[in-house]
């Protein structure tokens, strides 16, 4: 019991010792982001206050926010949108070989993304794709494979007797998918929506190479440039900055949570 | 299983294949590029000014080039270094090792710790780059609350150490992913089996790596499979922080790639080294693969 006791008092003493080295960077976040004379130390501002914020949302930064957003945003819901066209056909009929690709599938989601860069590069550039559209349209190209598996699955758990009854008082594919497959299947949507959006929100390697001009930086991009650069380094800007770029990816995983539970609870009744 | 036979279905076969059509041209696409990144490996491809390009076959020579020019041998071992202690050593271990240390304790401490490792998860590449080349900097905290105050001069940690340094900094980005799977793997070992290992008289210690752990090999192939995988293909973190550099110390196959490719020019030799890549990865992921399937 003894020897216990100590084993579980030193356990918590590096436990704890580990909690305070993991947090460290990002109290110092905190700080300095609140203190309008941050100084990129780790200390108790002698004023709070929000003008590092105010900074981060207006001229170049905020165009680079809405910039992120339009990219997420529109990676995401095209990926939704190719994805459940293809997920029910894949879901529902015995095409020949279905398997076989899905298994394909599985393995292009193996393959390093870098791989195809040089390709997509010079595709995006001869077809005067170098811009956002671009980005969206690549991302969505990279994102499919994991896209349509998931939903797929998603759609499976779908009872076909619903459609089947559906089918016999005379409802049209139209409405059998958009009143019973869609709204059933709505937390496995919303879990490959936030997926994706979080996944281009965080990209940086491609609006890097697709985004060659200030105007079309996302945050990602944007922040690498401020912080990157030579020079004294506005550390209040920065690390606001940082907390809004980095809010939205926390709050989506949180709500994405919830929606993981719902979406595999809620689907209930296994077909 | 589904049924052919459901007539809503055979009556719109066609709107269906139609359906299909937007997402089989994209994976089309993902397969073409890949189809494109292999012929460009033997070509000398190459960016000439900002729009135009020049290239002739050029059959093996990159090959060749990969390994009897400096660069590429190099970066393939930065990039096991990176992948070796980041993932494997670092990600793995300290991932199992928390998960096996709070498993069953509901102290305020496993949130804290929960908390701060997922938040690390969740925080953008680039932000995460920004806040370890703040912290390793000439003034940054790690020289402000422990270096300075011990009486030393300040270290340019970021700059000295720099693979040490980016390797630290994506254990403590990426450890919750295996500390996530470990945790949930610890949860389906049966409790049976656990108490009976421990009135037998086995130790905490014997019980975690003598019954726990050969029962979720599996997870820990897995685990594996994905982190190594990804680690060995990671480019945001690296290249914000480092660049690559200084000289070549943090230039893993990744930034190479990226490096001969977009800063160079060199696109026929970038897609030699992609196919490089590709094949390392696919003999990486069938040797995990095996070891997934193997336990008997």
């Amino acid at each position: 019991m003894e020897s216990n006791a100590t084993t579980s008092r030193m356990t918590a003493i590096a436990l704890s010792f580990m909690a305070v080295i993991w947090v460290s960077p990002f109290s110092w976040l905190i700080l300095n982001a609140f203190n309008p004379d941050a100084s990129g130390l780790l200390e108790i501002p002698k004023s709070v206050g929000l003008d590092n914020f105010a900074e981060a949302v207006s001229g170049d930064a905020g165009r680079q926010f809405l910039n992120s957003l339009i990219i997420a945003a529109g990676t995401a819901t095209l990926s939704v949108l190719v994805g459940i066209a293809a997920a029910y056909p894949l879901s529902r009929l015995r095409i020949p070989g279905r398997n076989a690709f899905l298994w394909t599938l599985v393995l292009l989601r193996m393959l390093p993304s870098v791989g195809v860069l040089v390709p997509l590069y010079f595709a995006a550039q001869r077809s005067g794709l170098l811009n956002q559209l671009g980005v969206i349209i690549s991302l969505t190209i990279l994102n499919l494979p994991f896209t349509l598996l998931l939903l797929k699955n998603f759609f499976d758990t779908v009872p076909i007797e619903l459609e089947e009854a559906a089918y016999v008082e005379g409802a049209s594919l139209l409405q059998i998918v958009t009143k019973i497959v869609l709204p059933m299947s709505r937390a496995g949507i919303a879990v490959v929506w936030f997926y994706s959006f979080t996944g281009a929100w965080n990209e940086f390697l491609l609006p890097l190479i697709f985004a060659r001009v200030q105007d079309a930086f996302p945050m990602s991009v944007g922040l690498y440039a401020a912080f990157g650069q030579q020079g004294a380094i506005n550390y209040g800007f920065l690390t606001a900055f940082s907390i809004i770029y980095a809010a939205p990816a926390i709050g989506v995983y949180f709500l994405l949570r919830r929606n993981m539970n719902t979406g595999f609870a809620g689907v209930g009744v296994k077909g | 299983m589904t049924n052919q036979s459901n007539p809503w279905l055979t009556s719109n076969i066609w709107v269906l294949g139609l359906a299909l059509l937007p997402a089989a041209l994209l994976i089309g696409a993902l397969l073409y590029f890949t189809a494109w990144a292999i012929a460009f490996s033997f070509t000398d491809l190459a960016l000439v000014g900002r729009k135009s390009v020049e290239w002739s076959w050029v059959g093996l020579q990159n090959f060749e080039r990969l390994f009897t020019r400096r660069g590429f041998l190099e970066s393939l071992w930065t990039t096991v270094v990176f992948v070796f202690f980041s993932a494997i050593v670092g990600q793995s271990v300290l991932g199992f090792m928390l998960a096996a240390v709070l498993r069953g304790t509901r102290s305020q401490l496993r949130t804290i710790i929960e908390v701060s490792i997922m938040l690390g998860w969740l925080l953008p590449d680039i932000v995460a780059a920004f806040l370890w080349s703040a912290t390793t900097s000439q003034t940054g905290l790690i020289n402000q609350l422990i270096v300075v105050p011990l009486g030393f001069k300040p270290i340019n940690f970021i700059n000295e150490y720099a693979l040490p340094i980016v390797t630290i900094a994506n254990v403590w980005k990426g450890t919750a992913w295996s500390y996530l799977l470990f945790s949930a793997a610890l949860d389906s070992v049966s409790r049976e089996v656990v108490e009976a290992a421990k009135v037998d008289g086995a130790t905490p210690l014997q019980r975690v790596l003598l019954v726990q752990l050969p029962i979720i090999r599996p997870h820990i192939a897995t685990n594996m499979l994905f982190i190594t995988i990804w680690t060995f293909t990671y480019f945001p973190l690296i290249y914000a922080m480092t660049g690559g550099g200084p000289g070549t110390q943090t230039q893993t196959l990744a930034l190479f790639l990226y490096n001969q490719s977009f800063s160079r020019g060199n696109l026929g030799f970038g897609s030699a080294i992609s196919v490089a890549m590709l094949i390392i990865v696919g003999v990486l992921s069938l040797f995990y693969l095996r070891l997934l399937r193997e336990p008997k």
